[in-house]
């Protein structure tokens, strides 16, 4: 029992030591603009550098996950002197409400700017009610 | 791939200081001691800058933006950026400000001001706007270079 109990900190540590190496360079947390109107709801986000091609947008089970890396714009070699972007990749992550039709997510890159339109369900939308005359 | 951005940040100091950025990106809060000419981090647009042998990169990370309406000018080594943007068209037609839930964009005018190596010259600049990156290259004055001095055998 006790060795099994070691042995299993030992994996805890093998793991943690890794731990850095994986996160040494963290994503960038891109900021977002999230508007909803009534065919569904509409995020930007600033992702400066991305093009379509290193762009990826993926949608498992509820959970919308933006991630993207930089165009080579900016040269490997370089002397840094400042830097306030310390990253040349992006993600973050957004759950999803049952009530948007993840199906038809749309998506467009343009100068850095991410837009996704993601559409309510049919059945969410708001409908104008008739009101008849008796 | 590592980042050389990453090299002048001391490893140990990154995991607190994206929570610091973090923490006050959600309270709004700029740090309250800045240099006078308004180079704060955290201020609109973001910048990074670096140094081949023979000229000054500066990149402006500002995505979303024409280039006809970005302003930038170089007074011997002080660089200025000033323009505006409007985030609000990016959320569609008829847009309004309150049907957000989250809005992080910079939205407005902004103008920052940074100090450039010395060793600039202003009449040498060029200017790039690719995927939301601007690049400016600015060339170094001719006798403030870099020179690799060979050593002869006598």
């Amino acid at each position: 029992m006790a060795e099994n109990r070691e042995s299993g900190i030992a994996v805890g540590r093998g793991e943690r030591a890794e731990a850095p190496a994986k996160s040494a360079v963290r994503p960038l947390l891109p900021p977002v603009d999230v508007y909803e109107n009534d065919d569904g709801i509409v995020l930007s986000a600033d992702m400066p550098g991305v093009t379509k091609e290193g762009l990826e947008v993926v949608v498992d089970k509820n959970v919308l996950t933006i991630k993207g890396s930089m165009a080579d714009i900016i040269p490997h070699d370089i002397k840094p002197l400042y830097a306030e972007f310390g990253a040349r990749e992006y993600e973050r992550a957004f759950t999803l409400g049952p009530d948007v039709d993840a199906h038809r997510i749309e998506a467009s890159m343009s100068a850095g700017v991410l837009k996704l339109f993601i559409p309510k369900s049919e059945d969410v939308r708001p409908r104008k009610i008739e009101v008849k005359a008796g | 791939m590592m980042s050389p951005w990453l090299e002048i940040i001391d490893p140990l100091w990154r995991d607190f200081d994206r929570l610091k950025q973090e923490i006050e990106r959600v309270y709004e809060f700029g740090s309250p001691v800045g240099n006078i000419r308004g180079v704060v981090k955290g201020a609109f647009p973001p910048v990074n800058v670096g140094e081949t042998t023979d000229s000054v990169m500066v990149y402006f990370f500002v995505p979303g933006i024409e280039p006809s309406k970005i302003d930038l000018t170089l007074e011997r080594n002080q660089l200025t950026i000033a323009g505006e943007r409007d985030t609000l068209p990016d959320a569609g037609e008829g847009a309004t400000p309150n049907g957000y839930y989250r809005r992080e964009r910079f939205c407005g005018k902004f103008r920052r001001v940074i100090s450039l190596p010395e060793s600039v010259d202003p009449g040498k600049v060029e200017a790039r706007y690719t995927n939301g990156i601007l690049v400016l290259t600015i060339g170094k004055k001719e006798d403030e270079k870099s020179r690799k001095i060979e050593v002869s055998v006598s």
